[in-house]
């Protein structure tokens, strides 16, 4: 790798805005769902991906899986687990996402306010948008692992 | 080994996050039981939260139910979507109250329609719960006879109905 962009990945500030950017996204993406779970539920059925008995309970906990990561990427503490939270919650968002684009099923995504419309195009933006977080969170996974083990 | 010291995390962070989620959603207002009614042969599907607008008891479920009492003409339809999906379409003679709208809309109504007329709510159908919304403000008002026809316009004007304009 270039010896630059190598300094520019592994330097300090780097990872800290990638951290800051990520936890602090899923942060603000948590709260409105947090607030209006019944909003949120009815969102989870409009994918049309999960079995009945099941939206509330997404409903119930999946923002303070976004929450709590997230605000620990932002203190800096946990920094290794919850990337991997977050990571793995964006793989399962772009997979979602990618199963109602190839069908053609209109949904509300639901990601940062409830009455995101979820047409073709801003389809195509919301996915797009979490391949670019993904980047960032596996970024922050690997970037940990290897300072952390460094350091030891 | 850093796995072990990563997974000392997860089971900090998931099991903190899984039980604040309970305990938040237990003390909130607007929280909600672990299973909703997502069945639309049910009715109009609800997550049931607290402060939850659909009542089963004021459903028509049955559409030829709905058809009978507005081929009676004893009921004034209200038609709780928003006025441009009123204004291109909607069940013959039902008046505008979108259920966002309601407070600009209400005063108009009552002056036109006595508390005791039965009254019959619609929206877009059973995943769309504004005609529950509006039959609350309503009961809230004071109307006593209030319904929720749940199938709404999609299935009204599918069977050939009368509609307007």
């Amino acid at each position: 790798m270039n010896p630059e962009v190598e300094r520019l990945l592994y330097h300090r500030r780097t990872r800290l805005v990638a951290r800051w950017i990520l936890g602090g996204t899923f942060v603000y993406a948590a709260l409105h769902k947090i607030v209006d779970p019944a909003g949120f539920a009815k969102i989870i059925y409009g994918y049309s991906l999960f079995p009945e008995y099941s939206i509330n309970l997404i409903a119930i906990i999946t923002p303070f899986l976004e929450f709590f990561p997230g605000l620990a990427l932002i203190l800096g503490i946990y920094l290794r687990s919850a990337a991997t939270i977050i990571s793995s919650m964006l793989l399962s968002f772009i997979v979602i996402l990618s199963i109602n684009i190839a069908r053609g099923h209109e949904f509300d995504c639901g990601c940062f306010s409830i009455g995101e419309a979820g047409h073709a195009s801003a389809v195509v933006q919301l996915l797009v948008r979490d391949i670019f977080l993904f980047v960032f969170g596996v970024y922050v996974v690997l970037i940990e692992i290897y300072t952390q083990r460094k350091s030891v | 080994m850093p796995y072990k010291d990563i997974l000392k995390e997860f089971l900090i962070l998931l099991p903190l996050s899984v039980a604040v989620a309970f305990m938040v959603n237990h003390f909130s207002p607007r929280g909600i039981p672990f299973f909703g009614e997502w069945d639309v042969s049910k009715g109009v599907i609800t997550a049931k939260s607290r402060n939850d607008v659909v009542v089963r008891e004021l459903e028509i479920k049955d559409f030829f139910e709905a058809k009978e009492i507005f081929d009676s003409g004893n009921a004034v339809f209200v038609d709780a979507r928003s006025p441009d999906m009123y204004e291109e379409a909607h069940i013959a003679g039902a008046v505008s109250i979108p259920a966002y709208m309601f407070n600009e809309y209400i005063i108009e109504f009552t002056a036109l329609y006595p508390v005791s007329t039965p009254v019959v709510t619609y929206c877009s159908g059973r995943e769309c719960e504004d005609g529950h919304t509006v039959a609350q403000y309503l009961i809230e008002e004071g109307y006593s006879d209030v319904r929720v026809f749940i199938d709404g316009y999609p299935l009204w004007f599918e069977r050939g109905f009368s509609v307007e304009p």
